[in-house]
């Protein structure tokens, strides 16, 4: 069943083109990551998908339904820019927010004050926004997003502004809601947790999806045929060899590939051994990041 | 799944607007402070008043040696003020010295063809004090002349006889006093304090608005709600606002009201002393008429509560307008210049439709739906407006509300997520052809 189906959805600004032709399916009880680079038109789908634009062509279902007004009370939004009223306590917010998506008061402030204890933020209830961190601000909001329990949660950068710890208990709410049943949208641009949480992704890159499908078959049409060497010692040797194309570069660790597509392994290795002190070599499959990078900058250099 | 619907969600909104403005210190302050300031501007001219009557309480001794009880006569006036007296100049002295009496003086035997006396004062005490035993002790000594000059005492109570003028204003359940100017000084407040509250009603919705954008509040509650309902709720939320403060003034200065007058009678002269033979001065007249608080009559209350309402709906909407295209206050001033104009402008014709309200100004100027919150409620204190211009206003207002509503709803909803440029009016036109 899919909780999200989206048809060639489109939209302008006047002159400007922000989604030009964009379709995807979310399953239920799936995390999906919607990527791409800034200005790529994924703030636009997200908004058509919560209902705040209305597309100039194409369709999105949600649950089967044409999405509506009244699907925006089962769809928790946290935007990448977070907003909340400075001067409103932390639970006026919450039950606000929460009955702005059609709760009684009531249950959104019992869930509220749940939600804060497990947050380890239950002092804060009666504090007000402006007397909050940012990063206490940040939970606050992330908290609304799921008040209400909703069936399909989309979140834009969710973990900005949170430190390390925190984005770890994030992470594993996320997961959590996910083992729910619930639907996730994940935008973000940071790939490694995008391959850390997404089960599907898809790339936008100027309003036009430019590569769909599992992590696992994005990757494998890929290849395995990226080489990961940590060593100690003078890295001189690797100029010995013209056909290296370097994805990152430190000192005492190289990422490459061969560039004319044939494998010098035994070659390389041998040298390397001879030249340095190796700790690790490995023969990986490109990272989500090195895809992105790829298929962006190849679309650029077509057009 | 939860299917709440359109209305429920606005009145979560307009609930919300409501609480948390009614909760601000600005506004329990502003609502109490209000009446306390029209009290003010009532009790001070009457304390001013009071102050400069308490001359009266100055004690002045009076030793008649004419045998004519000239002396007597003056008491009978103003028993707190003059007392007769028999003690010799030097004991007068010591009590003007010792401040048991503020001045003394003789009354000689040759009084009635004397032309001057001398009052024996410490000096000061203003020229009121002086002014009033000259009026008192002249009228006994006018009377004594023409007594002696062997005039008919009938003649001379002629001669005596002042002339007031009193105005009535004739209506159909009769004759009733005529505060015509009470009424006009009624409007002229009326009509500022609409002017005051469609700005600072239509700036906080304004405010309200910009905070929404400029905290990025706005997409979270868009993705809950239709931009529509959003700006309504708002602006219908504040708007309870003002009529709560209104409400509360209303009753509050009533009850002041009602209050100030029997007060302040309490501490002034009675009526009889001051209209017992002698004439009042203009002072006094004006002082004694403040105590008449005119009946103010429930209409005049509910056309300023439609007044404020319809100008404040007409306006707000325009206000949130402005507040959605820009993403900071201080970006708001240029394009609020089309809103305050046909605010202001009214308070300039305010004189000339108070003085002349029923001319065909005042009516076609108060007929426009702009100019009506401030002018028609002038007209409604200063006169009787007919109520077919009543009646056309009230539709040419709701009209007009619709109207802006629209327009506002369709700036609003484009306005709210752009970010960036600051829009010029040509921007805004765009956005309007864009919203479909």
């Amino acid at each position: 069943m899919f909780a999200l189906r989206i048809e060639g959805i489109k939209k302008s600004f006047g002159e400007y083109t922000a989604v030009k032709n964009v379709s995807f399916s979310v399953e239920k009880g799936k995390v999906y990551g919607l990527l791409g680079p800034n200005g790529a038109g994924k703030t636009t789908t997200i908004r058509m998908i919560t209902n705040i634009l209305i597309p100039d062509e194409g369709n999105i279902y949600i649950f089967d339904e044409p999405a509506g007004p009244i699907h925006q009370n089962i769809i928790g939004y946290l935007p990448e820019e977070r907003g909340l009223y400075k001067k409103l306590k932390v639970i006026e917010q919450l039950v606000y927010f929460a009955q702005l998506k059609g709760m009684n008061s009531v249950d959104a402030k019992k869930k509220a004050k749940e939600w804060l204890n497990k947050l380890d933020a239950g002092s804060w209830e009666n504090k007000k926004i402006q007397e909050l961190s940012k990063g206490m601000q940040q939970k606050v909001q992330f908290i609304s997003t799921i008040l209400h329990e909703p069936e399909i949660l989309i979140l834009d950068e969710p973990f900005s502004g949170f430190d390390p710890i925190n984005t770890e208990l994030l992470k594993k709410i996320i997961l959590d809601l996910k083992d729910m049943g619930k639907t996730i949208i994940l935008s973000t641009h940071i790939m490694e947790q995008a391959e850390q949480l997404c089960d599907d992704i898809c790339l936008i890159n100027k309003g036009s999806i430019v590569l769909q499908g599992s992590i696992r078959d994005v990757k494998s049409t890929y290849g395995r045929d990226l080489i990961i060497i940590e060593f100690d010692g003078d890295d001189s040797f690797i100029n010995d060899f013209s056909n290296l194309k370097f994805i990152n570069r430190t000192k005492n660790r190289i990422e490459f590939r061969f560039s004319d597509g044939q494998f010098f392994v035994n070659d390389f290795l041998q040298k390397a051994m001879q030249s340095v002190q190796l700790y690790k070599f490995e023969l990986s499959e490109p990272s989500l990041n090195e895809i992105f990078i790829d298929t962006v900058t190849k679309q650029e250099q077509n057009q | 799944m939860n299917r709440k619907t359109s209305t429920a969600k606005i009145w979560t909104i307009i609930s919300h607007e409501y609480i948390t403005k009614v909760k601000s210190k600005g506004f329990i302050i502003s609502t109490i402070l209000g009446p306390l300031i029209l009290l003010a501007l009532i009790a001070i001219p009457i304390v001013v008043t009071m102050l400069s009557m308490g001359e009266s309480e100055k004690k002045i001794a009076i030793v008649d040696i004419s045998g004519k009880d000239i002396g007597k006569k003056l008491v009978s006036i103003d028993t707190a003020k003059y007392i007769l007296s028999n003690s010799s100049l030097s004991e007068l002295r010591q009590q003007l010295l010792n401040r048991e009496i503020d001045g003394y003086f003789f009354i000689p035997e040759d009084i009635t063809t004397r032309s001057k006396i001398t009052i024996y004062t410490r000096g000061g005490g203003g020229i009121a004090f002086i002014a009033k035993v000259e009026k008192n002790l002249s009228k006994i000594i006018r009377h004594e002349r023409f007594t002696e000059a062997g005039l008919d005492p009938k003649l001379i109570d002629i001669a005596d006889k002042g002339i007031e003028v009193q105005t009535e204003k004739l209506t159909e359940e009769g004759s009733k006093k005529d505060y015509a100017e009470v009424f006009a000084g009624v409007g002229y407040f009326l009509g500022f304090m609409i002017y005051m509250m469609m700005f600072m009603y239509g700036s906080l919705v304004m405010r309200a608005v910009i905070e929404e954008k400029a905290n990025r509040i706005i997409e979270v509650i868009a993705s809950s709600a239709k931009p529509f309902e959003i700006m309504f709720g708002k602006v219908v939320g504040i708007g309870a606002v003002g009529l709560t403060q209104v409400i509360v003034w209303v009753i509050l200065s009533l009850g002041i009201l009602s209050l100030v007058g029997p007060i302040a009678s309490m501490f002034a002269p009675s009526p009889e002393t001051l209209t017992a033979g002698m004439p009042m001065d203009g002072k006094e007249a004006a002082f004694m008429q403040n105590f008449e608080i005119p009946e103010i009559s429930i209409w005049l209350i509910l056309g300023f509560i439609f007044y404020f309402l319809s100008g404040y709906f007409i306006y707000s909407t325009l206000f949130a307008a402005v507040g959605s295209a820009v993403d900071q206050e201080a970006d708001a001033q240029q394009l609020m210049t089309p809103i305050t104009l046909p605010i202001i402008i009214p308070i300039l014709f305010i004189g000339s439709v108070i003085s002349n309200p029923d001319g065909a100004l005042a009516v076609v100027l108060s007929l426009i739906p702009f100019f009506s919150p401030i002018l028609m409620i002038v007209r409604v204190a200063a006169t009787d407006v007919p109520l077919w211009q009543i009646l056309l206003s009230v539709f040419l207002m709701v009209s007009t509300f619709l109207g802006c509503l629209w327009l506002a709803a369709k700036i609003y909803r484009t306005g709210i997520l752009m970010y960036g440029k600051k829009p010029t009016f040509k921007d805004i036109f765009k956005w309007l052809k864009l919203a479909k």
